[in-house]
This record gives structure tokens, C-alpha cells and sequence, in this order.
């Protein structure tokens, strides 16, 4: 048995947003997965980078690790790192680790990708 | 008493643990544990081996990891996990504190470890205990685990 991840990336609203839409898990063995995708959408100049867990049924520590290195470096770059839809289970976790007060989170992707068109408007 | 048992050993591999952390699920699920216990003794086992398999033998590629599990009906949970990888002090570990994350750097420690006693209504580590099977003499590393219904 292994777990598996996958990762849909679409860039939104003229380039300025990267959408990450996560199904599986999210552990020390898939992590590496995600690393690659948010370096990829930090690349590619977006000023924020939507993941969307609405299918991401389970997250270790590795996953944690790598949404919260994504968050630094991405704001490193002046870009901000904003997750929505998450499942009970990885909303539990993330509260029990403190990220709901590092993380904008939001009910909806569109939520998530109209408050990332906010913060980009009052930056421009 | 109905006390359901089960064990695996499987290579210290990322991409095996999740069978030991399968089979933790499973047993416990069989005693009546509530979704949300089950999704928290799952991490737990998976965190604790991972810790096992990235740590304790970090510089052996050939190590395995005995998981053995106790389900008391009515009572609890009972979770073994044993090793022969390196050792280390778990008061060594900086507490991860879920106040003090900022997030800056991305850099945190002793997160497995926090979610592990998070989980658990009782984490006990011991280290060095010796064999008492003739077949496979030495020491080895024990974490038991313990979640009550």
C-alpha cells in the first residue's frame, strides 16, 4: 500500500493567482509533490498561490512542514499562500497546530480567490 | 475480555508506513472508536513511524519496524512500535508550541512529536530494552501508544 497525491494547477485572473487543487494525501511520502508545485507557481511570479484541500482526506507532518515553508518563501517574494475548502479532518489538525491563525483560510475557493484579487488590488 | 490483536514488520520505508498506520485504523475501528479518534490514532502511528524511519534510522537503510496492536473492547487502544535504530531523548526535542508559530522562515521542530501526544492519552518512550525472543537477541527501542475508548 502506498498513498498517493494528486495536484491540479490552473493559473487564475490574468496569471496573478495560482490555483492548487490537492486530492489524497498529503504525507512524507507525496510531500515532495506539493514542494514542487508551489516552487513552481513562486516561479512563475504569482502573487498568490489558492490551494484548494476540498479532496485532501489526510495530512502528516510533512504536509504541515511544506505548507508553512511554502508560506515563508512565498512571501519572501511578496506573494501570499491562502488555503480553502477543507475537509473536518485536516481543518482539526491545522487548528490543533495553530496554523488557522498563520493561514487565511476560507470556505470557499472563491472566497479564497476573491480576497487573494483584494489583497493583489491594494498592493498594486 | 474480546481483546483483538495484530501485528506487521515492515521496512523502515516512507511508503510502507502507511500499512502500519492501516492497521491501527482498522483494529481500533473494529472496537468502536469515533471517526475523528480514528483519523488521530492513524496520524499518531504514522507520525511515530515516521519518526522511526527518518530518524532512528536515518543512517540505515536496511532497518525494520514491529508494529503491534491491542484493542480492548469497552477500554482502549494499545499501540507498540519497535525499533533498533538509533536512540534519542525525547526532552531534547524543542517543544513545538502552536502559540509561538509564526511562520516566518518555515522552519518548526517537534511537530510528529506534538501531534503524536496530541493524539494519545498516553505516549511512553523506552529505549535499550532487551530481547527476551532467543531467535533475535539484542536491544530495541519501544514507543507504546494508548488511546482509551
Amino acid at each position: 500500500m502506498t498513498s498517493s497525491l494528486s495536484i491540479t494547477s490552473q493559473s487564475l485572473a490574468e496569471q496573478s493567482i495560482a490555483m492548487l487543487s490537492l486530492a489524497g494525501r498529503l504525507d512524507a511520502n507525496t510531500v515532495s509533490q506539493l514542494e514542487r508545485a508551489l516552487t513552481d507557481a513562486q516561479l512563475a511570479g504569482h502573487r498568490a498561490i489558492v490551494i484548494d484541500l476540498g479532496e485532501l482526506i489526510y495530512i502528516s507532518s510533512s504536509g504541515l512542514r511544506v505548507l508553512l515553508t511554502g508560506r515563508g518563501n512565498a512571501r519572501k517574494r511578496g506573494a501570499d499562500v491562502l488555503l480553502c475548502n477543507l475537509q473536518p479532518a485536516v481543518r482539526e489538525i491545522l487548528e490543533m497546530v495553530g496554523f488557522s491563525a498563520i493561514f487565511p483560510i476560507f470556505e470557499s475557493r472563491e472566497q479564497a480567490v476573491a480576497a487573494a484579487l483584494a489583497t493583489s488590488d491594494r498592493e498594486n | 475480555m474480546d481483546i483483538r490483536e495484530a501485528s506487521l514488520t515492515i521496512p523502515a520505508q516512507l511508503d510502507q508506513i502507511q500499512r502500519a498506520s492501516s492497521v491501527a485504523r482498522k483494529l481500533a475501528e473494529q472496537i468502536g472508536f469515533a471517526e475523528s479518534d480514528l483519523n488521530q490514532i492513524e496520524l499518531a502511528v504514522y507520525e511515530a513511524c515516521a519518526n522511526i524511519v527518518q530518524h532512528a534510522y536515518a543512517h540505515q537503510t536496511d532497518g525494520h519496524v514491529h508494529i503491534s496492536a491491542r484493542a480492548e473492547p469497552g477500554r482502549r487502544i494499545v499501540i507498540t512500535l519497535m525499533d533498533t535504530g538509533t536512540t534519542f531523548d525525547p526532552q531534547t526535542i524543542p517543544a513545538y508550541d502552536p502559540q509561538q508559530v509564526t511562520g516566518g522562515d518555515g522552519q518548526v521542530s517537534g511537530l510528529g512529536l506534538f501531534l503524536i501526544q496530541r493524539m494519545m492519552d498516553e505516549v511512553r518512550f523506552e529505549f535499550r530494552v532487551p530481547s527476551s525472543d532467543p531467535s533475535q537477541p539484542g536491544c530495541f527501542n519501544r514507543l507504546t501508544l494508548i488511546k482509551n475508548l
